[in-house]
C-alpha cells in the first residue's frame, strides 16, 4: 500500500494528516506548534507514523503547508493553505464552490473549481477586524470564555447593533452596552452579526457561489456558523474535521504527486 | 454641569429649505424618469452652478446624494456594494455610497438620479473629486470634462494671472460643450443675470454667518448651516434661491434682536472644522447641546464658496467672477495653513472659546494633517483643541462611547476653567 | 567592475540609510544645494539646470521608526507621509534646501503645508499638475507653473539658468531615461537574467545622485548585463501595477519573483522615468517640458486623462510584454492606488487576464502573508 502525508505547521497548532492511496483517512494528529517550528513539523509526522503503524518508507510524498510549510525539512513539496484548503473542503464536501476560512489572525475566501482548484481568493488585511481575535476581544471585555461565546450568541433576541468593527473600539463599545444594561447574549449576537457581516463583505469580492464550506479554528463557533448562514442566505457546510481541512489538502496533493511519479517511473521501466 | 435641553431650530427658513429641496429633487427625478431636463454632474466645492443655471440643465451633485443617503441612514448597503466589486474600505464613502447607487438603477427614498449629459469635473482641491467622476464616467459612458483648477500655492495665497486665464478658457470650453448638449447659444445676458443673483445670495449668505457674532448667536453655525448649504448649491442662481436667503437673514435678525439661540443657555461657543458625520448627525449635536455648547463657525459651511471675507460675484465680468470664486473663495482650494488663518479668524472675531477638529476618515482633503492642526492651536495659539474622529458617510467608523468620552472630557474641563475664572473675577469684583 | 556587486553594494545602502549617501555627497560639495522631490513626477531639469542636485524623498523605509509624525497625521494616512514628515522632524534631510511637493493626492498635498509651517528655513515648492488634457489652454498653464518654478529655483540658487542651460539638462535627462527605458526593455524580454530587484536598484539610484554619475553606473551595468545567459526558471508572467509613489521594501520585491513570478513590467519609480521618448530640445526648453507632461508621458495613477482610460493602458502594457497576469501592489491608504484598483479589477476581469491583489506598506518587516499569496496564485496558475 502506497501513503501520502500532509503537514499544516499553523502559529498555534500543527496538523498531520495520512491518506492511503484509495484516498481514505489513515491517521490524524494534532500537536502545539510551540517556539521550535521544525520540530513541530517533524513531531507531528512521527506521530502520525505511530498512530497509524504505517512504516516511513511506505509514505510515499509528504506535503508541507501553513506559515511554518518550508520548515517541513523532510517534505517533498511546500504548498500554501489556501491552495490546500481549497482542496481539502472540497474532498470533504465535494460540491463545494465557496471556502470560507476563519482563523485567529485572519479570514480568507475561496473560490473552488470543480477538482478544488483555487479560482480566486481574498485574505482580510492585517487589521484584525472580522477574525476570531475580534471574537476574543468581546470575550475577554464580557469575562467569557472564548468556547462560549458562540452557544451564548445563538440566544439573542435583539442583536444590538455595533457601529464598529475595530477590534480596539469594540470593548469601549461592549461597555458601553453593558451601561445600558442590554443582555448579554444580545451583546454576542451583535457581534458575530459585525464579523459575519465583514467577512461576507470581503469574501463577496470572489463572488459567492454554493455550496460554501467553512473551514478554520472560528468554525466550530456554532454562534458564527449561525450568523454567517443568516447573513449569506444560505446553509453551509462545517465538518469535525474543519481544522484538518489544511493538512487534508496537503495530503492530497502529496497523493496525486505521489501517483503522477509512479506512473512516470512505470512508463520509464516499462 | 446643566443638562440643556436638546434643540433643533425649526423656524420658517427650515420649512421653505424643506419645500424648496423637495422642489430640486423633485425636478431632478423628472430628469431621469421622464427625461424633462438634462443633467449636470458637478462637485460641490467652488462649483460654477451660474453656468448649468444659464442653460437651464440641472445641477446634480453626487455628494448631495451620498450625504443624503448617509442622513437617511440608508448608505451602508451602497457602500457594500461597492466594496464587493473592488473598492477598498480605506477608499472615500462618499465616492462609494455613490457608486453603489449606480451599480443599481438609481433610486434613493428622496430621488431618483438622473444619468448626465455632462460629468463636469470641477476639481476644486479635492484629489478625489477626480477619481470619483472618472468612475462615474466609466459607470455610465457619460461625456467627461475635467474643470482643472490649480489650487492655491503662491505666498500671497492668490491665484497668479496664468491661473485664472487657464480657467477662464476652460469655462469657454465648457460653454461650447453645453451649446453643443443643449442646442442652444448661451444668452449672455442671462448669464449675467443669473451670476447677479448669486452676488446677492453670496452676500445675504455673508451677513447671515456674521449674526453668530452675536451673543448668544442665533443659530448654530454646523447644525443649522447645514440646512442653508443645499439651497446655496442647488439654487443659487435663482429667484428661489435669493428668496430663500431673504427670508432666512430676516427670520435670523429677528432672533438676535430677541436675543434668542438654538439653546436655552450659551455656556460654550466653538468653531468647528471637518465636515460633520452625517449618519448620526442628530446624536452628534446633542453631545455638544448636552453642554450648552454651539457652534459659530465652521470651514465646512465654505466649501461651496467663502464669501464671508468679502467676495462677490461681479455680473460685469461673468467668467472672471466665476473664476475666482472656483480658484480663490472657498475653503478647499486653500492650502491648509490658508485654513489655520481662516479659523484663527473665526476664534478672534467670532469670539470662540475652543476649537472642534472632526477629523472624517473619508475626506483626506480636510482631515490628513490635522494632528499639526491641533499642535498649531494649542500650543502656538493656546486655543483648548479637541479632536475627535469618525466619518461623513460610513457608519461603521462611528463610536459613539468614544466620541462622547472625548467630547465630556473635553468640556468638564472647559467648564471647570470657566467656573474658576468666574470665582477669580467675582472674588475681584468683591474686593 | 564586477555588476553584481555594485548592485549588491547599492542595495545594501538603499536598505540602510539611502540619504546618507545624498549627505555625504552635500558634505563634499558644499556650494551646490540640493532640492528634494516628491513623488510621483518632478520637472528635475528645472532643478538641474539651475545648478542644484535634485533628489528623491521617497519616505523611511522599513528602518525608520515614526516617532513623531504620527502625531501630525492620522492613522488612516498612508506611511509615505508620515515617514517623510518623520525625517525632517528628526533632522535627516538637513541637507535639503528646498523641497518640491505635487498635486498627487490630498494628504501630499496638506504635508506640503505641514512643511512648509514646521521647517520654516526650507523653501517649500509645490507644482499644480493639470487635470485637463484635453484643453488647448492646459500647454499654456503648466509652461506659466514650470516659468513660476523656475523663478524660486533661481532664487534659491542664486543661477539662472538660459535656454542652452535648460536644454543641456534635457538631453542629460534624456540619456538617463532613454537608458532606462532600456533596461525595462532588457527584464521584460529576457527576466531570466536581470531581475526585478536589481532593475529597482539601478533606477533607486537615480535619485540619489547627479545624473551625470548615473548614466556612467547604467551603461556599465547595461554592459553587464547584456552578457548574462541563464536558463529561464518555470515562473508566471507577470506585469507589476499601482507601487508609483510609497517604496516597497526590497525584500518584499524580491519575495514577489521568488515566490514564482517574473515580472515584465512595473511602476516603480515611474516619476523618474516619466517619458516615452524623448523630450524635444530644439525651441523654447520650459514649452517643451510641459508639452511633454501632456503629450509623451506614461499613464499614471495621478493623472487623470479623460481621452483613455487608464485599464485599457494596463491591459494593453499586459498584451505587448505577452504577460500572462497582473500583480497589483497598492501601498497600504493610497487612496489613487485603491481607487484604480477598482477599475482596473473590472477591467481585467472582462479581459479575462488572471490578477492578484496584495496590500504593502514601507515599514513591513514581515512578507510571510504577501509571500503566501502569491505562492496561492502562482500555484492556481500552475496546478490548472
Amino acid at each position: 500500500m502506497m501513503y501520502s502525508a500532509g503537514i499544516d505547521v499553523g502559529s498555534t497548532q500543527t496538523k498531520g494528516i495520512i491518506l492511503d492511496e484509495n484516498r481514505n483517512i489513515v491517521a490524524r494528529a494534532l500537536i502545539m506548534t510551540g517556539a521550535n517550528v521544525t520540530r513541530a513539523g517533524d513531531n507531528c509526522f512521527k506521530e502520525l507514523l505511530k498512530v497509524s503503524n504505517v512504516p516511513r518508507e511506505d509514505v510515499a510524498y509528504i506535503v508541507g503547508t501553513g506559515y511554518g510549510r518550508y520548515k517541513v525539512t523532510f517534505g517533498d513539496a511546500q504548498i500554501t493553505e489556501i491552495s490546500c484548503h481549497a482542496r481539502g473542503a472540497c474532498y470533504l464536501f465535494p460540491n463545494t464552490k465557496t471556502v470560507i476560512d476563519m482563523g485567529g489572525q485572519d479570514a480568507k475566501g475561496i473560490r473552488v473549481g470543480p477538482d478544488g482548484d483555487v479560482k480566486d481568493f481574498v485574505m482580510n488585511d492585517k487589521c484584525a477586524a472580522g477574525t476570531g481575535r475580534f471574537l476574543g476581544s468581546a470575550a475577554e471585555a464580557l469575562l467569557l470564555n472564548l468556547d462560549d461565546i458562540g452557544p451564548i450568541a445563538l440566544k439573542a433576541k435583539n442583536p444590538v447593533r455595533l457601529t464598529t468593527v475595530c477590534t480596539v473600539f469594540v470593548e469601549s463599545d461592549i461597555m458601553s452596552y453593558l451601561a445600558q444594561n442590554k443582555k448579554v447574549e444580545d451583546i454576542l449576537g451583535g457581534v458575530h452579526s459585525a464579523i459575519a457581516a465583514r467577512t461576507v463583505s470581503l469574501i463577496r469580492r470572489v463572488g459567492i457561489e454554493p455550496e460554501v464550506t467553512f473551514t478554520g479554528g472560528v468554525s466550530r463557533n456554532i454562534g458564527m456558523v449561525s450568523a454567517l448562514e443568516e447573513k449569506l442566505g444560505m446553509k453551509i457546510n462545517v465538518s469535525p474535521d474543519s481544522h484538518y481541512v489544511g493538512a487534508l489538502g496537503a495530503a492530497i496533493f502529496a497523493l496525486e504527486r505521489a501517483v503522477k511519479a509512479k506512473g512516470e517511473l512505470a512508463q520509464a521501466t516499462a | 454641569m446643566a443638562e440643556s435641553a436638546k434643540s433643533i431650530y425649526q423656524g420658517q427658513m427650515h420649512l421653505l429649505q424643506k419645500d424648496m429641496m423637495g422642489r430640486y429633487f423633485a425636478r431632478v427625478t423628472r430628469a431621469a424618469e421622464q427625461g424633462d431636463g438634462k443633467a449636470v454632474y458637478m462637485l460641490i466645492s467652488g462649483n460654477p452652478v451660474e453656468l448649468v443655471q444659464a442653460f437651464d440643465m440641472v445641477p446634480v451633485y453626487p455628494e448631495i446624494n451620498a450625504l443624503q443617503l448617509a442622513v437617511k441612514k440608508a448608505a451602508l448597503p451602497f457602500i457594500q456594494k461597492a466594496e464587493e466589486i473592488g473598492y477598498s474600505m480605506d477608499n472615500c464613502a462618499y465616492v462609494k455610497a455613490d457608486v453603489g447607487l449606480f451599480l443599481g438603477d438609481r433610486k434613493t427614498p428622496f430621488a431618483t438620479i438622473p444619468l448626465p449629459s455632462l460629468i463636469l469635473c470641477n476639481y476644486v482641491g479635492c484629489n478625489v473629486y477626480l477619481q470619483w467622476f472618472e468612475h462615474l464616467a466609466e459607470y455610465c459612458d457619460g461625456e467627461i470634462y475635467n474643470l482643472d483648477i490649480p489650487f492655491l500655492r503662491d505666498p500671497s495665497g492668490k491665484p497668479s494671472k496664468a491661473d485664472i486665464e487657464y480657467v477662464v478658457k476652460q469655462l469657454e470650453e465648457v460653454i461650447v460643450a453645453m451649446e453643443r448638449i443643449t442646442g442652444k447659444d448661451l444668452d449672455w445676458a442671462k448669464l449675467k443675470r443669473i451670476v447677479e443673483f448669486s452676488a446677492e445670495t453670496g452676500e445675504l449668505w455673508s451677513k447671515v454667518k456674521s449674526l453668530t457674532k452675536h451673543r448668544p448667536t442665533p443659530f448654530d453655525a454646523y447644525f443649522d448651516s447645514v440646512t442653508m448649504m443645499a439651497p446655496l448649491y442647488c439654487l443659487r442662481g435663482t429667484e428661489d434661491g435669493l428668496k430663500f436667503f431673504q427670508t432666512a437673514l430676516k427670520e435670523m435678525e429677528e432672533k438676535v434682536e430677541m436675543g434668542q439661540g438654538p439653546l436655552p443657555e450659551e455656556r460654550f461657543r466653538f468653531v468647528i472644522e471637518g465636515p460633520p458625520p452625517w449618519p448620526f448627525l442628530r446624536t452628534f449635536r446633542d453631545l455638544f447641546s448636552k453642554w450648552g455648547a454651539v457652534a459659530v463657525a465652521s470651514t465646512y459651511s465654505t466649501v461651496g464658496g467663502l464669501w464671508e471675507f468679502g467676495f462677490k460675484h461681479d455680473p460685469n465680468r461673468p467668467l472672471e467672477s466665476i473664476a475666482e470664486h472656483m480658484l480663490e473663495w472657498n475653503v478647499t482650494n486653500r492650502n491648509f495653513l490658508q485654513r489655520y488663518a481662516q479659523i484663527r479668524r473665526y476664534i478672534e472675531e467670532w469670539n470662540a472659546d475652543a476649537l472642534v477638529i472632526h477629523s472624517v476618515k473619508s475626506c483626506r482633503l480636510f482631515s490628513a494633517g490635522q494632528g499639526d492642526m491641533r499642535e498649531y492651536f494649542t500650543k502656538d495659539l493656546n486655543v483648548p483643541t479637541l479632536l475627535i474622529e469618525s466619518d461623513i458617510e460610513d457608519p461603521r467608523y462611528f463610536s459613539e462611547a468614544q466620541i462622547k468620552n472625548r467630547i465630556d472630557a473635553f468640556f468638564e474641563s472647559l467648564e471647570h476653567k470657566k467656573i474658576v475664572r468666574e470665582a477669580k473675577a467675582a472674588a475681584g469684583g468683591a474686593a | 567592475m564586477n555588476i553584481d556587486n555594485v548592485i549588491a553594494e547599492y542595495r545594501e545602502a538603499l536598505e540602510e540609510a539611502p540619504l546618507e549617501r545624498v549627505a555625504r555627497w552635500k558634505a563634499s560639495h558644499p556650494t551646490t544645494k540640493a532640492v528634494g522631490c516628491y513623488p510621483v513626477y518632478s520637472p528635475v531639469e528645472l532643478i538641474h539646470a539651475a545648478g542644484m542636485l535634485p533628489v528623491g524623498i521617497l519616505g523611511g523605509g522599513n528602518r525608520l521608526e515614526i516617532a513623531h509624525a504620527d502625531s501630525r497625521f492620522q492613522s488612516f494616512v498612508c506611511s509615505i507621509v508620515k515617514s517623510t514628515l518623520e525625517l525632517a522632524m528628526t533632522d535627516r534631510i538637513g541637507f535639503l534646501d528646498g523641497i518640491v511637493f505635487h498635486s498627487i493626492c490630498d494628504p501630499a498635498r496638506n504635508l506640503a503645508s505641514v512643511y512648509k509651517r514646521n521647517f520654516p528655513k526650507l523653501m517649500v515648492e509645490y507644482i499644480h499638475f493639470p487635470q485637463n488634457m484635453t484643453s488647448p489652454a492646459t500647454v499654456d498653464y503648466l509652461t506659466a507653473e514650470y516659468h513660476r518654478l523656475l523663478e524660486s529655483y533661481t532664487e534659491l540658487s542664486g543661477i539662472k539658468p538660459d535656454d542652452e542651460a535648460l536644454r543641456r539638462s534635457t538631453r542629460i535627462y534624456n540619456e538617463q531615461r532613454k537608458l532606462l527605458r532600456d533596461l525595462y526593455a532588457l527584464r521584460a524580454t529576457q527576466p531570466q537574467n536581470l531581475s526585478t530587484v536589481e532593475t529597482y536598484v539601478l533606477t533607486r539610484i537615480a535619485t540619489l545622485m547627479p545624473p551625470e554619475e548615473h548614466i556612467s553606473i547604467l551603461k556599465e551595468a547595461l554592459a553587464a548585463i547584456r552578457l548574462r545567459d541563464e536558463r529561464p526558471k518555470d515562473r508566471i508572467k507577470v506585469v507589476l501595477e499601482g507601487s508609483f509613489c510609497e517604496q516597497p521594501p526590497l525584500e518584499l520585491i524580491e519575495g514577489l519573483e521568488a515566490a514564482g513570478c517574473y515580472i515584465l513590467d512595473d511602476d516603480f519609480l515611474t516619476g523618474w522615468r516619466f517619458f516615452t521618448e524623448d523630450i524635444p530640445t530644439d525651441g523654447d526648453p520650459v514649452r517643451n517640458l510641459a508639452e511633454s507632461y501632456l503629450r509623451r508621458s506614461v499613464y499614471s495613477g495621478v493623472k487623470h486623462d479623460t481621452r483613455e482610460r487608464k485599464s485599457k493602458h494596463l491591459i494593453d502594457k499586459v498584451k505587448e510584454t505577452g504577460a500572462a497576469a497582473v500583480v497589483i501592489l497598492a501601498a497600504k491608504f493610497c487612496e489613487p492606488a485603491l481607487f484604480d484598483y477598482a477599475l482596473y479589477r473590472q477591467a481585467l476581469e472582462k479581459a479575462g487576464i488572471p490578477h492578484l491583489y496584495l496590500e504593502f506598506e514601507e515599514k513591513m518587516w514581515i512578507f510571510d502573508k504577501s509571500r503566501t499569496e502569491v505562492e496561492t496564485f502562482v500555484e492556481s496558475m500552475l496546478f490548472d
